[in-house]
This record gives structure tokens, sequence and C-alpha cells, in this order.
């Protein structure tokens, strides 16, 4: 702000010369009366210190938006305008061909409000088109006509820059201009529908009255144009509705400014008010009451976590942040000191107030520090809540599991261990030989339905574990591996049951799935005890990559986060995987 | 004349066992399915007097597998097998359009005759 504001202070003294200027030339023509002149004096210098006042407010304001720079710029623009009155030939004639550019410069105004910069590419096409006509049919105009519009040869000064008298030409000119000039008008009025539409409901209570103000300006020019081409330059239709113009024209800044100062006094009370609230008991309701401050509906506060740097909502489920460039929505970071503690995500059109939604950014910080910490909470909750509930979709898909290899297995096994010793009872008598051969494929069957079911049993809970510990169990997992597996460390004491198994399966979990799928050549374990804790790591020397979110991977986590430990998986790729368990020790 | 039967279960040793048992007992076995759609175009192509038919079958249940049978040409007598007991099964064996049920381990030529005969 601080290089901008002898710019603005230096623009600001300029607009004040120039509008003295433009009222100078006004008081010293020799052509109109006195009383017409003395209004158009007033007119010049009321929009011009309106149009330019307000635009140096706005521009300080916020420096980076160029609606302030647009409201200049119609101002300096105008006063081109109120040049054609003048007695000297190079002031007439500029006033003549660069009178029309102020129309052009408030379309762009009305129509890129609130930024000021075009959005899209029609936008820009139209408005170069506006500014093209704006200066190009005037400039032809005045290149063939000595008599330029409006202003009768005998009284205005000479047409300095006459090419050749070409009457005819000149009223083509004319004409087309106005046509074409018609055409630009419906196309702004077309693309500031288009704009109101597709506008969030906060960004239409932005839009809306700058839209109708400016929108009736230019359906009232466009008149304008059209009673050129149809009436006679004084006739009262023509001075009627440039006086009406003149009407919407002069009101717009002041809606501007309306807006700009209503949004600006109502949240900065809005925010006050929000920080005594938030000191008071309503907690809870932090989104709403930052909605209500910001006078936004759509807002939403989520809370950082720090450990799984993700957002959560109140209820601690993950948010995802919209993305920088999302049309609708937008968020800005709520820091407590130096840390984040969140982010206040809110309609895009509040970009415009980023200084209000900084300052309910501050108010609330503080509370959404303390919402952090509950939400952190919920979070885990809900973290748990899931985990339970897959443990215990997990454990029917178990007992799916079980029953069906139960079923596939041992007992169609022991099914024909039946029918064959039925048949070797029938054939004892009638074909000893026979009957041998039938016994021994029995005695086969059996066998395979004990392996089975020994399989089978040593999946539910390994008797080893039980009987001789871990350090034995894991020795079994370790000898049954592929890949050569190194025990490098076991804690021999004993740990709690519970823990006890779950360290087993992390191990004989992360054994299978390395034989499975890490092309490994050597593996370790260890499980030690840390601060209280079981801390379980295998390690593989494969080719990593391994999905931390697989089925295996999740189920063991969840078995180990029902004791309140953690699995870690990393396992980038070509650099082996670790697998890391820590279990605290209850009991210890 | 010997009646006919198809064999159709997923496990390769029940249906061997099962020829087995029942070529001994007089019955001649046209085929073996290990599953319901081979189970009904070998049916079709084999016209057995008899299919000996799992309930547990990977591409279709047995109760699918009766239901279609019964509505070919000439329907064969079906006699659901499993593993299981009937009783697990509750009424679905009678509204299959099945004869009847014989437990797997309970499978003999008589077993056989006890369900056609009633």
């Amino acid at each position: 702000m601080s290089s901008l504001r002898p710019a603005l202070i230096g623009i600001g003294l300029l607009g004040l010369l120039l509008t003295a200027m433009a009222v100078a030339v006004q008081l010293t023509t020799d052509r109109g009366s006195i009383t017409s002149r003395t209004v158009d004096a007033i007119v010049v210098s009321t929009v011009m210190a309106i149009y330019i006042g307000t635009g140096l407010f706005a521009w300080a304001r916020r420096p980076h938006n160029l609606v302030g720079a647009l409201l200049c710029a119609t101002g300096f623009t105008f006063m081109l305008n109120s040049l054609t009155v003048s007695d000297t030939g190079w002031v007439f004639t500029l006033g003549s061909v660069l009178g029309s550019v102020f129309f052009i410069v408030f379309a762009q105004l009305v129509l890129t409000y609130p930024t000021g910069r075009a959005a899209t590419a029609a936008e820009r096409r139209l408005l170069a088109a506006g500014y093209g006509l704006a200066i190009g049919v005037p400039l032809a105009y005045a290149l063939f006509s000595p008599d330029l519009e409006g202003h009768s040869a005998e009284e205005a000064p000479a047409n300095l820059i006459l090419l050749a008298d070409l009457p005819w030409l000149a009223d083509a000119i004319d004409v087309a201009g106005s046509l074409a000039g018609v055409a630009v008008i419906a196309g702004l009025l077309w693309l500031m529908v288009q704009r109101w539409r597709e506008a969030t409901s906060a960004a239409r209570r932005l839009l809306t009255p700058i839209l109708v103000c400016g929108g009736a300006l230019i359906v009232l020019l466009g008149s304008v144009l059209i009673a050129d081409l149809v009436v006679d330059d004084d006739s009262v239709l023509y001075a009627v509705l440039n006086l009406a113009a003149l009407v919407p024209f002069l009101a717009l800044p002041f809606v501007f400014l309306t807006g700009l100062l209503r949004s600006r006094w109502v949240q900065v009370a809005a925010v006050g008010d929000l920080l005594e609230r938030l000191g008071g008991e309503e907690r809870q309701q932090l989104g709403a009451v930052v909605a209500e401050a910001l006078e936004d509906p759509s807002v939403t506060v989520a809370y950082w976590l720090d450990a799984e740097e993700r957002f959560v909502d109140d209820d601690g489920r993950p948010v995802t942040l919209p993305d920088p460039d999302d049309p609708a929505r937008a968020a800005v970071e709520v820091r407590h000191g130096d840390v984040l503690v969140g982010v206040i995500v809110h309609d895009r059109s509040l970009e415009e107030e980023r200084d209000i939604v900084g300052a309910a950014a501050n108010a609330a910080a503080l509370a959404m520090e303390n919402g952090r910490l509950e939400a952190e909470l919920r979070a885990r909750v809900e973290d748990l809540r899931e985990s339970r509930a897959r443990l215990v979709t997990e454990g029917m898909a178990e007992r799916r599991r079980l029953e069906r290899d139960l079923h596939d297995g041992a007992q169609q096994r022991l099914v024909s261990l039946s029918l064959q010793l039925g048949l070797a009872r029938g054939a004892v008598d009638r074909d000893p030989g026979e009957a041998r051969l039938l016994l021994d494929r029995a005695a086969g069957e059996l066998d395979q339905a004990l392996a089975e079911l020994r399989e089978l049993a040593r999946g539910l809970h390994p008797a080893i574990l039980t009987d001789r510990g871990l350090p034995a169990a894991i020795e079994v997992l370790a000898a049954r591996s592929p890949t050569p597996v190194e025990v490098e460390e076991v804690a021999a004491e004993r740990l709690p049951a519970p823990v006890e198994a779950a360290a087993y399966f992390v191990v004989s979990e992360a054994l299978a799935n390395l034989a499975k799928h890490a092309e490994a050549e050597h593996a370790t374990v260890r499980v030690q005890r840390e601060n209280g804790h079981a801390v379980v790591e295998v390690h593989d020397d494969g080719r990593g990559g391994a999905d931390a979110d697989g089925h295996g991977l999740r189920g063991l986590s969840d078995r180990v986060a029902a004791l309140d430990g953690r699995l870690d998986v990393e396992s980038p790729p070509g650099k082996g995987t670790t697998i890391r368990a820590e279990i605290p020790c209850a009991s210890s | 004349m010997a009646p006919s039967v198809l064999i159709v279960d997923d496990h390769p040793s029940f249906r061997s066992t099962a020829r087995m048992l029942l070529e001994l007992e007089g019955y001649t076995v046209l085929g073996e399915a290990p599953d319901g759609e081979t189970a009904i175009a070998q049916a079709r192509a084999l016209r057995p007097d008899i299919v000996l038919l799992d309930v547990n079958l990977p591409d279709m249940d047995g109760f699918e597998v009766a239901a279609r049978l019964s509505a070919i040409e000439q329907p064969p007598a079906v006699v659901l097998v499993s593993s299981r007991e009937a009783s697990e099964y509750g009424p679905l064996v009678g509204t299959s359009g099945a004869r009847g049920f014989i437990a797997k381990a309970d499978l003999s030529g008589a077993a056989l005759e006890e369900v056609l005969a009633a």
C-alpha cells in the first residue's frame, strides 16, 4: 500500500486538474447558452468527481482489484466527451473522436465486476470490439465529414483531420457504426445475463445491484444509438434518453460504494460479534457462526490433524479442500500463532472480501484450535468405529471362509472316506484285493483330511504360540517361508495373549505377502520391547511398492489398531518393504 | 435294464467314489459333470434316468439346476446330495422339483432306490 499511496494521490491531483480544465472548457466556450454550459459544467465535474473519487477509494481498499482503476478511467474518459464544446480546433477534434470511449470503459467496469478482469474469451473479444468501435467509428467519420456529429460547421471549430468531404461515406460509417454499436450492446447484455446466471447465490448478492444499474444504462445508451438512426439530434426523445441515461450512470458509483461500505461495515460488525460469541458458549457451531459472520451459508470449517496430515470436519470425517482454480469454492488457512489449525472453506465471491475473511479466520483461530483437538478426538473415534466395523465384517468373512474351507476340504474327504470304507466292507469277502485297494485310498483321504484340518487350525490360532510363546512360533514361520528369513531378535518374555497373537499374525502376513509379491532374496524379523510396546519389524530386500491399503495389510492394521497399536508400511519401489507394528503391552 | 445315472459334483474324489459305488450296485453311470451348466447340457445329451446332483456347485446351486432339469423334455429323476444334512435346506428340497435328498455319507444303491420309490 505504501508505494501505492503517492500514485493514488497523483491520480487524484490529476483528476482535480482535468476536472477544472473540463469546467473551464465548458464555461469559456462561445457556443450554446450560459445556462446549458453551466449545466454541462456541473454534469461533467460531478461525473468526474464521483467516478475518480470512488475509484481512488476502491483502489486504495483493494489494490489488487481493477474495479478502482476502471472507475477512475471512466471518470477520466468522460472528460474527453465534454471537449466537443471547445472552440479550439484540436481540443474539439480530440473530443469528437474519443468522446465515446468512456462508455466502453464503463461497460468493462460493469461486465467484469467484481474483479475488474474479463473472465472469458468472449468477454475479452466483445470488449476489444467495443473499444475498436468507440474509437474507430468516430475517427473514420471525422476523416470524411467536415461536420462532426451533432455540431454544425458554422458553430464548431474546424475538423482538423478531415481527409475528404464525402458525406455519403460519412453517413454510411455513421449508420454502420450505430448498428455495430447496437450489436455490441446486445452482446454485453447477453454476457451480463450469463454472468448472473452462472454466479453462486453469494456472488449474486454482490452482482445484482451493479448489473441492474449498469444494464439500465447500457439499454438506455443502446436506445440513444437507435434513436440516433431514426430521429434528429435535437428531438425531445433524443434529449430525454440522454438525460435518462445520466441517472444510472451517476448512480452506479454510489451503488458500488454502498456495496463496498455495507459489506465492510456489516461484516466488520459481524466479525466483532463472532469474536464475542466464540468467547461464549457457542463453540460447537463454529462453522455456523463463521457462516453467519461472513454472510455465506455455504461456509464450512475443517480442522487440520497434524499427525495424520489431513483435514477433517466437525464430526472427524475427512474433508477435501477445493482446488485452487475451483470457480465456486475457495479456502483460507486459519493459524493460531504459527500453527495451522484449519481452514475456512467459503464461496469464491468472498475472495473480494479477503481482509474480512482473514479477520474472521483470526477471530476463529483460538476456537478452532479447541475445535481441532475435539475433531482430532472425533476423527480417532471415527477411525475406531470404522476399524471396528471392518473387524466385524472381516470376522464374518473369516467365518464364511472357514465354513467353505471345512466344507470343501476335510468334510468332502471324510464323506469320500466314509463311502470308501462302506465299499471296502462290501468287498472284503467278495474280493479281498479290491478291499485292500479301497482301504489304501481311504487311508490316503484320511491323511489329506488331517493335513487340511491341521492347516486350518493353525490359521485360527497356532498351538505353538500358546504352548511355546512368540520366539518358537516365529522360528516356525521363518522356517516355513520359501524366502530365507533371519530372525534377528524376539523378546523371550511372554506378552499378553492378544499382543502375542497380533505380533504373530503381523509376521505371518508379512512373510506370506513377501513370498507372494516381493521377489525378495532375504528378510529379517525382529520383535522388541520398547517403552511398554511390542515393536514388530519385518524387513525384506524385495521390489517394494506394497499397497498399505490392500486387503491383507488393512486387516492387519485393524487388528493392531484394536489393541491401540499402529502399523506402518514403508515400501518405496525398488527399495524393499518394512512393516512395523507398535502394540502397547497393557499388562506389562 | 439298469437305471442310468449322471453324477454332478465339483469334487472329483466324490464323483469317482460315487461312480464306483453305484456301478457296483448295478447302475450304469453315463457321465459326470463338475458344475450346473455342464450338468444341464449333459442331461439333454445323455438322457439319464437319474441325476445325482450336489447342492453346492460353483456356478449355480443344485436347487436351480434341479428346477431347470425339470423343465427339459422327458426330465430325469433328480436326487440331491450334499455333505450337509437335508434339514439345513428346509423346504428348498421339496420345492426344487427334485425327487429327494441323500446325505453324501449315506449314499448307496438302496438309499437311491428308497428315494425314487417314495
